[in-house]
């Protein structure tokens, strides 16, 4: 996906030159913003395809800038960051991040992240139903919609991608491998927190109680399996 | 020397007062009032009682003598001489002196009774003191120089002189230097018994609270009784103690403040050096990965890329260091597949392998470990980025990992050219580098200390087997994962 829009939002004008430079070679759109107030105030202006967010910047900070993207926006975003630290990644995510990239990185594999981030699975397979009703929550893949009770609950791109992936193959335990392969890309494997974090979410969007998850269920050792109700 | 002259002076004053006042006595009634001699006895046995309990023994006694004697010689037939014609006599004789020997002692054995009680009562007035002002002392200060001046001024002591062990210094307080050696004041710290020295009214003592002594006090004058003398050893101790306490606190507070501020300093630093790396090694990579170089400058910005790399390990080894020495590695563990961390590691040193071959064999029913994942990936990292740096390129190295009791080994054998017995275990310390390479490969001597801190924060074991010439085998253990627990 040439002439994506992206946003790299950094306080270092070095990286931001950088990353300008290379991302304007490989045919995207680039604009960027020196903190995460400008970021937003930008976000607002403009339309974007992705974001770019540096974790560790003066002001209010990468993981509360992701946070509030993410209360107005379902767009991909994509946190760099110096820390490596498995807490600090799942942080992020929490935060609404598609992805964690730790500095300093290989452009290639970055350049790989953000077309795994812009990514979208293709719509419906043949023969799949294009809407899938499990009672109080229905899922409507063509329209990449989701309504619990009658209310629209938001989803982004990653977490539509993922449940849509879980419910076309219900009653099958998938590995964690294969999921995040078929979600994020060929790239991923090992990102098992990723999935932690992500059906997390999903399970307080979409489940009546997220706490004793009736659709989406963890196979211990193994990955996740969606269940029909009516199947027992 | 005064003192005792004047007591002299006071005592013949005093004979010559129950001497008057026995003369008094017989001139009244053998000259002014006439009674019968029954009287004249009564008011002399008076007077000696009077004179045994203001005064005392000795001067009662010579009252009962001079008594008698006048009775005898002014009021008994035959008046004018000393003869005694009757046994009454011997009997009013006898009962003078009865009567001093019991009033003096009852008087003596009263007053010295006031005086203790005055005297203990002084000594509790001055302990309460000692203790309330040992409980003000200022912590600032040298604390043992205020507890020997405390102890010194409280009780009017001539001199004190106290020893802490601690510091192993001597304190001497009050208006005279006590006559105590230095080596008396730690023997009896030490060995913890008491001395006394009559001669120079001195005695030492130790401090203790229970356990060995902390310290000794020397104390010179008798005016303070045994209990009073354990009391403020007590009272002294607990001082010290308590001050001690205080500073053992203040003391690991400051020292981890101040490991707290190195981690930290350390931590921002080496991540302050990540900034600018971060763009270098975007735009080299970015500038390989267009491939339109020529062959020359292809080679160029490889090395580019690799010094990139070496300063980015390094910098993250200074992290971790600098996070295992502050004591600030908190594990996260959980139940983990080893496979999948090993493979994990592997993927990221795929490029520097080379195509190496590394023969992994792991069971596949080998029990997951209950590890800190990013932690043990270190490790692993560590000993496979050791193996690739060390041993010669293209040579197979082979991994596996096996149970042990309850516990996982997971070892790394290479082909390369080993290590010699002493070095085995020198190369775990901090900054060791092996002999053969320090001078060729780069490197910062830290990587295995920080999988020995890393290993053993997991409660488990890191060693190395060898013999040169025949490659090297790394190992480490870690423990299994319950069997209940799940991912």
């Amino acid at each position: 996906m040439t002439n994506a829009r992206i946003l790299v939002v950094d306080d270092e004008p070095q990286i931001r030159r950088v990353m300008r430079t290379t991302l304007v070679a490989r045919g995207y759109v680039v604009s960027d913003a020196r903190s995460g107030e400008d970021a937003l105030e930008k976000l607002r202006e403009e339309r974007f395809d992705l974001v770019l967010l540096d974790m560790n910047m003066p002001g209010i900070g990468g993981l509360e800038t992701c946070r509030i993207i993410r209360s107005q926006s379902d767009i991909p975003i994509v946190i760099l960051s110096i820390r490596n630290a498995e807490k600090d990644k799942i942080e992020a995510l929490d935060a609404g991040a598609d992805d964690y990239v730790t500095k300093p990185f290989s452009m290639p594999e970055l350049l790989a992240r953000i077309r795994a981030a812009l990514r979208r699975a293709p719509l419906a397979s043949p023969g799949a139903p294009e809407v899938l009703d499990l009672g109080r929550t229905v899922i409507n893949f063509a329209a990449r919609r989701v309504t619990v009770d009658g209310t629209e609950v938001r989803l982004t791109p990653k977490e539509f991608d993922l449940l849509r992936y879980l419910a076309s193959n219900p009653e099958v335990a998938i590995p964690h491998a294969k999921l995040l392969q078929a979600v994020w890309g060929p790239d991923y494997g090992e990102e098992v927190e990723y999935l932690r974090v992500f059906i997390n979410q999903l399970r307080k969007k979409i489940e009546p109680e997220p706490s004793r998850p009736q659709h989406l269920l963890t196979e211990p050792w193994v990955g996740y399996r969606f269940h029909l109700p009516g199947k027992d | 020397m005064t003192k005792a002259l004047l007591a002299r002076v006071f005592k013949s004053l005093r004979l010559l007062g129950a001497l008057g006042l026995v003369g008094g006595i017989t001139f009244l009634y053998f000259r002014v009032v006439s009674v019968n001699h029954v009287t004249v006895a009564l008011t002399f046995l008076l007077a000696v009682l009077v004179v045994a309990t203001r005064w005392g023994l000795l001067e009662a006694l010579a009252a009962s003598v001079a008594g008698m004697l006048c009775f005898n010689y002014f009021f008994l037939p035959p008046i004018g001489t000393l003869t005694i014609a009757d046994p009454q006599n011997w009997a009013a004789l006898f009962a003078f002196v009865v009567t001093a020997l019991i009033a003096s002692e009852l008087s003596a054995s009263a007053q010295k009774q006031a005086f203790e009680s005055t005297r203990r009562q002084r000594e509790l007035e001055r302990l309460y003191t000692l203790s309330r002002n040992l409980l003000l002392l200022d912590s600032r200060g040298p604390l043992a120089q205020q507890i020997a001046n405390q102890v010194a001024q409280v009780f009017e002591l001539p001199g004190v002189a106290f020893f802490d062990r601690l510091s192993d210094r001597i304190h001497r307080a009050g208006p005279h230097d006590i006559p105590v050696e230095d080596s008396k004041l730690r023997d009896a710290a030490l060995q913890g018994t008491v001395f006394h020295d009559a001669a120079a009214r001195t005695t030492v003592m130790p401090i203790n609270l229970g356990g060995p002594p902390i310290g000794s006090l020397g104390i010179q004058g008798t005016s303070i009784s045994e209990a009073a003398l354990q009391s403020i050893a007590s009272l002294t101790a607990i001082t010290l103690e308590r001050a001690h306490v205080q500073d053992v606190a203040t003391r690991a507070e400051a020292a981890r403040q101040s490991e707290e501020l190195k981690s930290t300093l350390l931590d921002a630093l080496a991540h302050e050096f990540k900034t600018p790396l971060t763009p270098i090694k975007a735009a080299v990579t970015s500038m390989l990965s267009d491939g339109c170089s020529s062959p020359t400058h292809q080679e160029l910005l490889h090395i580019v890329n690799e010094e990139t790399d070496r300063l980015n390990t390094m910098l993250t080894e200074a992290i971790q260091m600098s996070r295992i020495e502050a004591g600030q590695v908190q594990l996260h563990r959980s139940p983990r597949s080893l496979s999948s961390l090993v493979r994990a590691q592997l993927e990221r040193l795929a490029e520097s392998l080379e195509g190496r071959k590394v023969a992994v064999e792991v069971p596949e029913d080998l029990p997951r470990v209950n590890v800190d994942p990013e932690f043990i990936g270190i490790v692993i990292w560590q000993l496979l980025n050791n193996a690739v740096r060390y041993t010669p390129p293209g040579s197979p190295l082979a991994l596996c990992a096996r149970t042990e009791g309850s516990e996982v080994v997971v070892s790394l054998a290479d082909h390369g050219a080993g290590i010699s017995e002493p070095e085995q275990q020198q190369i775990f310390e901090k900054f060791y580098r092996g002999k053969a390479h320090r001078d060729r490969i780069p490197g910062t001597g830290v990587g295995l200390t920080i999988a020995q801190e890393i290993v053993r924060a997991h409660h488990g074991r890191i060693w190395v087997e060898s013999q040169p010439g025949k490659g090297a085998k790394f190992s480490f253990s870690v423990p299994c994962a319950p069997r209940e627990s799940s991912a």
